[in-house]
């Protein structure tokens, strides 16, 4: 069961490598990214000191200079999206071929004992084809992603292929309204 | 408060860059980047979360407890680091919640992770 367990971590720091690796060759290294992503986080930083330096103010002039540069940061921020998508669908394939085959190997197979008894929403995950009713069998798919969620992220960071704070925090506000610090 | 460090910010930009860490373990230090404190907070939290999954593992702490406590000492270190060892004014930052929700989710991926792997591999030794 240890061991099980212990490969799955190596596996998974294996295919965030392998991920990152992967978006480096066809995303990060391009030059059209490089220059996008600097664009981006340069815009960004600069928005944010104009909205802590005027977000109060009721001055005409500087609620239309922000809201130019908010659209034009929009504007950086969709192109990047559009250059990360296409090799992200890629990506997205790949793992999901090399998800389907670990599964099948470690099918049935419980990998872990929970030290918890997880909530139902989780239990369809944590005991996804095991054989039983103890739930806190662990089975592979649950640990694995909780491997993925940790291991990934940090290697993304210590990378640096992470998103600046500031650029995903001007980047949520393409999804919706602008954060009510700076209302 | 933003014009707090502008005559030093070229000096105080090179020296930040040398010692973060160094900083990070002093009290009341300077933080000209708010980057680079946030980086602090999230690799402190993502050493708390692999420590205390391997804590609760070693004793072994079991059930909904050991969530819940991880994500009280987890907030409540932070907290106290934040507030008063680094006495940081937290509205900087966007308020409170931002720094407390600051690499929460990886880290407590991190927590699980160890402390279900110790607990299998310490306690389950006889299902191997």
């Amino acid at each position: 069961m240890w061991s099980d367990s212990l490969l799955i971590v190596f596996i998974s720091i294996c295919t965030a490598f392998l991920g990152e690796g992967l978006t480096w060759i066809l995303v990060y290294r391009t030059e059209k990214y490089q220059k996008l992503k600097v664009e981006v986080e340069r815009q960004s930083k600069k928005l944010e000191k104009r909205k802590e330096a005027h977000g109060d103010s009721l001055d005409k002039q500087h609620k239309k200079k922000i809201e130019r540069e908010e659209e034009r940061l929009k504007n950086n921020n969709r192109d990047l999206s559009l250059v990360k998508m296409k090799s992200m669908f890629a990506i997205g394939f790949a793992f999901t071929a090399l998800l389907s085959m670990f599964n099948s190997i470690f099918d049935g197979r419980v990998v872990a004992k929970l030290p918890f008894y997880p909530i139902s929403w989780i239990q369809g995950l944590s005991h996804r084809n095991l054989p039983g009713d103890d739930y806190t069998d662990c089975s592979f798919i649950f640990l694995y992603i909780l491997c993925t969620m940790s291991i990934r992220q940090n290697i993304q960071k210590l990378l640096g292929f992470a998103p600046s704070r500031a650029a995903s925090k001007q980047g949520g506000a393409l999804f919706g309204a602008p954060p009510a610090q700076f209302k | 408060m933003s014009s707090k460090s502008k005559s030093s910010e070229g000096s105080n930009k090179v020296k930040a860059l040398e010692s973060a860490w160094k900083r990070a373990l002093v009290a009341n230090a300077e933080w000209p980047d708010k980057e680079e404190f946030l980086d602090v907070i999230y690799w402190m939290r993502q050493a708390m979360g692999i420590f205390l999954g391997l804590f609760w593992g070693l004793l072994p702490m079991k059930g909904f407890l050991g969530l819940l406590l991880f994500v009280l000492v987890n907030a409540a270190v932070i907290y106290f680091y934040v507030n008063n060892f680094q006495n940081i004014d937290e509205e900087e930052y966007g308020g409170i919640w931002e720094i407390t929700k600051e690499g929460f989710m990886t880290s407590f991926a991190g927590f699980l992770v160890t402390w279900i792997i110790v607990y299998t591999g310490l306690h389950i030794a006889d299902n191997l």
